[in-house]
């Protein structure tokens, strides 16, 4: 049964980021505010790079506000100022990949100022950006989310968000795959892949995709074909799956932004699941030097070793 | 272009027996770039490394594939013939048709082929050789020994006599190890404190060696020649500076009846103690888990008797940094301990023998410490459960050892010639007593050996029953001892006063752990593992670390003092050149894709990754790239596995040579 999701909050929270954003920019305390602004079609949301504090006014947080802004700060950065701190606008998801951008070396916490957003949760589409946000047009990433107010930021509207407990559609589908025999999984993922037309939206949409040359773009030698083939496609979803392990914290924009409607979001809390079930880790809540993948433990679980 | 020339080995017959060499060469002989190619019966041989030399000279090759055994076996002969004619030596690379093919394979046509595939592979990397210069780094001329037994004294007394500093880490308050223990040895029956108390009078005033007992190796960092070694010096309680030993605390202390590990539990000491009167050094240690003062905070005697206030109830563990450039680890042994199973070991124990049920089922080692004039009878051979003398005595030998389906397999080495000791010591002492020996066959090589072995049986009276024990037990205060004599073929049945059992000799428990921080291997049993089971029996894989002792598989005296002396002759091999000549296999970061996360420092087991700032020509930062430090890097390959953008790569095995060879096939 579908039910209506409380975003009355969300005006609120609205004009507070509003008079914070205009605040730092005013005081100088910040060079830029990197937020959501309104988009042309009725209810839509889109980034926006602000440095005037008389611009504070075009920020917005709404249900269609689904972007993760932290891509801003490391490969999509051009329109940021090189110089002086930068304000920053995250929904508790989005804070967990500056958390793990800081632990690699990508950000300084003192760079940033950092207004975190109170969330009773987004859309899972943006095709109709103004449709109300109820139990059926929520993001599943939502479904299952333990960050609805963003710890250890620099501001957070005082505003509380009501939340209900959902049915988790990815534990449930991970639940559902594990219980298949490999050859019944590897026909699911065949099919899956087999979808991709190497867009490479996923890469460029995701925060922890940094590197300045993929090495998806290497041709001496190539590493992975580039040609939308079974093969090439397998390769690119499996080192991106491997790459993104122990890193990513379910902000689940790959998945968004996928034309093909593969569930990428599905492999990444696959591998969240395992590093939780091994090493009792969970990426994006402390800023660590090293993850359970770049070290070792004599207590690290060996069971896997045959 | 390049001119590569491919050298196919017979090896004898090894290779050429299943591989058709002959083919091999001429096939290869037309891949592109393959400029000279032959076959000859020892590549390594001085005719065979001479053919090389020549194609070199002759033929103008510009790169060598040797086609022949594993590289870990000849690839330094052939890059230093290939250096010898003027090439760099890492423009060569050996194909192994050998281990990978001749060896493992039965058909003569699939594995000519297989062959022709390998070098083909081969060539095709040598393509993407790049000349690699030679590192060099230098020796820090100390020098670590892990464990003060006889076998560590020897070798830290070898290394420091031969003029180098060594540091001596001792895991016990006291250094002397098991030897102490002992009451004479075999076959001189010279007695143990006699011999080993000057050596470790000796380490002690030794100018060059720093002794650290009661610490621990903590952790361990760098490579042969830099190591970093940090030690954990464990809280003594006691200021060693102002300690003078005079003994007066441990008359005082209270607390008296905490049973003496080093005489196996049949003496007591204070909470206050040296380990024995002869410790090295003569600085007690308090026991915190049993003092008063740590227990409940009261007490405090010693400290007020103490004339130099010494003690230091606030003293903490403290950890410190020693810069070596070899180690030897001589951690010696701990016996099987039979009284029950150890916890997730295949190994079973012997509950059959009653051991720690009868009191007077002891092990050899508990009889040492009964038979030695300075144990807790003061050398009389003395019943635990009553004082009284035993006038019947067993010995059984092999428990533990050799009985595969209780788990050990091997022979402990040492039983046989110590049992008949203990015989001779009981003879002498207790005249009118007798010893029985059950044993499966008598083991005596060595020098005088199985001549003293004899004497305990035709001078000494020792009756030696040929077979095995099945039950022991308690009946009134004798011990029934049932067993066979397979020599006669009867069941044999003995009322003995006290029964003694040469268990099995084991690595110290947690040997696998000291291996992990150092990156040694070790066998099922834990006994560390040597290079070379015959021609490099005293060094480990792992360049710079050096075995020496029981650590390294059973051994008696002699044998661990010959190969702490040799290991100690390795170390001052080392120490003889002031730079040392590495492998240039290192890694090496293309800093234009490097994107600083530094996945790479993280991984890196050798902190060999640091970060450098990349600067424009106005001094503006661009950007922090992780860079590799080519004097500590070991190649391991571990930070070109995991960068996700595969900026960092090493040197002779980059993805372009890798990749290369898979197309090659």
């Amino acid at each position: 049964m579908t039910q209506a999701i409380d975003t009355s909050i969300y005006s609120a929270v609205t004009s507070a980021i509003q008079a914070e954003a205009q605040r730092i920019l005013s005081e100088g305390q910040v060079s830029a505010v990197v937020g959501y602004a309104p988009a042309r079609r009725k209810g839509s949301a889109q980034p926006v790079v602000i440095t005037e504090a008389s611009d504070a006014g075009k920020l917005i947080f709404s249900a269609s506000c689904v972007n993760n802004l932290a891509v801003y700060l490391t490969k999509a950065k051009k329109e940021i100022p090189k110089n002086g701190k930068i304000g920053i606008v995250v929904k508790g998801c989005d804070l967990k990949a500056l958390v793990g951008l800081m632990g690699e070396t990508q950000l300084k916490r003192e760079e940033l100022h950092i207004i975190g957003v109170p969330c009773a949760g987004v859309l899972a589409s943006t095709f109709q950006p103004d449709k109300a946000l109820t139990t059926e047009t929520i993001a599943p990433k939502c479904r299952e989310c333990d960050a609805q107010l963003p710890q250890g930021c620099d501001f957070v509207p005082p505003q509380q968000p009501v939340t209900q407990a959902l049915e988790k559609k990815y534990a449930a589908e991970i639940a559902r795959l594990e219980a298949l025999t490999p050859a019944e999984r590897w026909a699911f993922w065949k099919e899956q892949f087999s979808k991709c037309i190497k867009c490479y939206a996923c890469r460029q949409v995701c925060p922890f995709c940094y590197c300045e040359q993929c090495l998806c773009d290497r041709n001496k030698p190539q590493m992975v074909e580039t040609s939308p083939r079974p093969a090439g496609n397998t390769a690119w979803h499996i080192v991106r799956a491997m790459h993104l392990a122990g890193r990513c914290a379910g902000c689940a924009e790959c998945e968004r932004v996928c034309p093909m409607d593969i569930p990428l979001n599905l492999l990444n809390r696959k591998m969240a699941k395992e590093l939780k079930e091994l090493y009792d880790y969970e990426a994006g809540f402390e800023i660590k030097e090293k993850g359970p993948l770049s070290s070792y433990d004599e207590k690290d679980d060996q069971s896997f070793i045959k | 272009m390049s001119r590569i020339g491919v050298f196919v080995c017979h090896c004898g017959e090894n290779i050429s027996r299943t591989v058709d060499v002959e083919r091999v060469a001429a096939e290869v002989g037309k891949l592109p770039g393959v400029a000279f190619s032959t076959d000859y019966k020892y590549m390594c041989s001085d005719p065979g490394q001479g053919l090389i030399k020549k194609a070199i000279r002759e033929q103008r090759i510009s790169h060598v594939v040797v086609a022949a055994c594993s590289p870990r076996m000849h690839e330094k002969t052939f890059r230093k013939a290939v250096e010898a004619a003027g090439l760099n030596p890492f423009l060569c690379e050996m194909a192994n048709i050998r281990e990978h093919c001749s060896w493992v394979h039965e058909d003569r046509e699939e594995a000519t082929v297989k062959a022709i595939e390998i070098v083909g592979m081969m060539v095709e990397r040598v393509k993407k050789n790049r000349v690699l210069p030679t590192i060099t780094v230098p020796v820090t001329k100390r020098s670590l020994v892990i464990g003060g037994g006889i076998a560590g004294i020897q070798a830290a007394l070898d290394i420091a006599d031969a003029g180098h500093e060594v540091v001596l880490v001792e895991r016990e308050p006291s250094i002397g190890g098991h030897m102490a223990q002992l009451s004479e040895t075999f076959p001189t029956l010279d007695c143990s404190q006699c011999i080993m108390t000057p050596k470790m009078v000796d380490v002690a005033n030794h100018p060059r060696i720093k002794l650290y007992t009661y610490s621990e190796v903590e952790h361990v960092e760098g490579f042969i020649g830099n190591f970093q070694v940090t030690v954990r010096k464990k809280a003594r309680s006691v200021n060693e500076d102002k300690c003078t030993g005079c003994g007066v605390c441990m008359e005082k202390c209270p607390i008296r009846k905490i049973p003496n590990k080093f005489d196996c539990n049949l003496g007591t000491r204070p909470a206050i103690y040296v380990p024995f009167p002869q410790a090295v050094p003569n600085t007690p240690v308090i026991d915190r888990e049993n003092c008063t003062k740590f227990k409940t905070g009261k007490c405090g005697l010693c400290q007020k008797v103490c004339g130099p206030g010494a003690i230091d109830y606030e003293q903490e563990d403290r950890l410190i940094v020693e810069p070596v450039g070899a180690i030897v680890v001589a951690t010696g042994f701990d016996l099987y301990s039979i009284t029950e199973k150890p916890k997730g070991s295949a190994i079973k124990g012997y509950g059959e023998f009653g051991h720690g049920k009868i009191p007077d089922v002891i092990d050899g080692l508990t009889f040492e410490r009964l038979a030695s004039a300075s144990g807790p009878t003061g050398g009389k051979i003395l019943r635990p459960s009553d004082g009284r003398e035993p006038k019947q005595i067993v010995f059984i030998q092999c428990v533990g050892s050799r009985a595969r389906e209780k788990g050990i397999s091997y022979c402990s080495k040492i039983c046989c010639m110590y049992t008949a000791k203990h015989t001779m010591l009981y003879h002498h002492k207790v005249h009118d007593g007798q010893a029985y020996v059950f044993f499966m066959d008598a083991r005596t090589p060595g020098k005088n050996y199985d001549e003293f072995w004899r004497r305990s049986i035709e001078e000494e009276e020792a009756v030696y029953i040929r077979g095995m024990v099945s039950r022991l037990y308690q009946k009134g205060n004798k011990i029934v001892v049932m067993g066979s004599d397979i020599a006669v073929g009867v069941q044999v049945e003995i009322e003995a006063d006290m029964v003694v059992l040469a268990t099995a000799v084991q690595p110290r428990i947690g040997a696998d752990s000291l291996a992990q921080k150092l990156g040694i291997s070790y066998d099922k049993y834990n006994f560390y593992s040597e290079a070379h089971a015959k021609l490099r029996p005293v060094e480990c894989a792992t360049a710079g670390i050096y075995l020496a002792g029981v650590c390294q598989g059973p051994k008696d005296i002699p044998d661990a003092v010959s190969q702490a002396s040799a290991a100690a002759a390795k170390v001052m091999t080392l120490f003889a050149k002031d730079q040392l000549e590495r492998e240039p296999i290192v890694a090496r970061v293309r800093e234009a894709s490097c994107v600083g996360c530094f996945a790479c420092k993280k991984v890196c087991a050798y902190g060999a990754v640091e970060e450098k700032e990349i600067r424009d020509r106005q001094g503006n930062l661009i950007k922090v790239v992780a860079y590799v430090n080519p004097g500590v890097c070991a190649g391991c390959g571990t930070c070109q596995a995991t960068c996700p953008s595969k900026s960092v790569e090493l040197d002779g095995y980059t993805d372009e040579q890798m990749v290369a060879m898979i197309e090659a096939l």
